[in-house]
């Protein structure tokens, strides 16, 4: 789906917008570095989901690096807020959640939160670019309904559950039917990737 | 139910293959050398949780009962937040392990003082000397931490 980011891959952040957010200073200060350090100029900080509204109310960002553990709103909460109610200048924003640790009821809530991608803390320089540059080049439809709004859950198309039809109308069952026409010949498959002159 | 499937504009996507930009890395370099400069800050503050963690919930705290489950997940949090500086240490996978230890009391609402001490002694161990123990002897006890606390690495 996307090329990997190589130490040679050049990258330029210098005109986006980034927002990061995070109730730890210190752990504020170590991303904020980090992106900085990445290019970006136009860097917002944010102490508390309510800050971070407030910045989202007023600018319009390029990405979001939001921490999941804070007190009063977390960052599950406050992605599920941006991508319903962030306006439509960043309701579609790519967002990065960093956790370092994911408490056992809040697996399916972060997953469902509606980010492009979770990140494991401590936060290394590396892994966060490869993350960013991923998620400035994935290519996952964005689906909204009435329980989900964020980028398709399913990394691969893998076909349907075993034993079920799948939801989505390309679906194809897992049984593979009968051939509707006949086989193609050696010729028929020879003439196909025969080498023809272009006009160009 | 209605669903509604669209791809929408990514800005960041254009932006990243403009003109002039840096090698990625170099970016990595800039980032890091950026980051050194918060570690004597970043150790500070990782020292401090470490304290506060072992005088509100060690042995000898007096009133280590009646302390919500929250604050040590919040502090083993804090722990693991600037945990990067000591990575070679195993201090960073520990407080994992106390942050699921801290996430299953809380499920259960009880504490299992036990597993709590061994891990406030394991940490204590590790930010003295971990960068020191062999390899395998750290791992070792890394496991030991998991098995007492349930968490399980691989999910984060």
């Amino acid at each position: 789906m996307t090329d990997a980011l190589l130490p040679s891959t050049r990258i330029n952040l210098e005109r986006a917008t980034v927002l990061v957010l995070d109730d730890n200073g210190p752990s504020l200060d170590i991303l904020s570095q980090v992106v900085s350090g990445f290019g970006v100029k136009q860097l917002h900080r944010a102490e508390s989901v309510m800050d971070a509204q407030v910045l989202v109310g007023t600018k319009t960002f390029d990405l979001i690096i939001s921490d999941v553990q804070m007190p009063v709103t977390d960052g599950i909460e406050f992605i599920e807020w941006l991508r319903r109610e962030g306006g439509e200048n960043n309701r579609y924003v790519p967002v990065i959640l960093v956790t370092g640790h994911t408490r056992t009821s809040q697996i399916f809530k972060l997953r469902d939160a509606g980010s492009n991608y979770v990140v494991a803390k401590p936060i290394t320089p590396k892994v966060l670019l490869e993350r960013i540059f991923w998620v400035a080049r994935e290519e996952r439809v964005f689906v909204e309904c009435d329980s989900y709004v964020g980028p398709d859950r399913r990394f691969k198309h893998q076909g349907p559950p075993p034993g079920t039809d799948g939801r989505r109308k390309d679906d194809l069952p897992a049984e593979v039917g009968d051939a509707h026409m006949p086989n193609l010949s050696d010729d028929e498959i020879s003439n196909m990737m025969r080498p023809a002159k272009v006009q160009i | 139910m209605t669903v509604r499937k669209f791809r929408p504009p990514n800005r960041l996507a254009g932006m990243i293959k403009d003109r002039g930009g840096v090698l990625a890395k170099d970016a990595v370099a800039a980032a890091e050398a950026g980051v050194e400069t918060l570690r004597e800050a970043s150790m500070a503050a990782l020292d401090e949780a470490l304290g506060e963690i072992a005088r509100r919930f060690g042995k000898d705290a007096a009133d280590r009962d009646a302390q919500p489950y929250e604050v040590l997940y919040l502090l083993a949090s804090k722990v693991i937040d600037v945990s990067a500086f000591v990575a070679d240490t195993g201090v960073d996978k520990a407080a994992m392990s106390l942050c699921g230890l801290a996430d299953s009391c809380a499920e259960t609402k009880a504490w299992r003082w036990d597993a709590v001490d061994v891990h406030l002694n394991a940490l204590k161990l590790l930010r003295a000397m971990g960068a020191q123990l062999p390899v395998e002897q750290r791992e070792a006890m890394l496991q030991g931490l998991y098995r007492v606390s349930h968490y399980r690495p691989e999910e984060g």
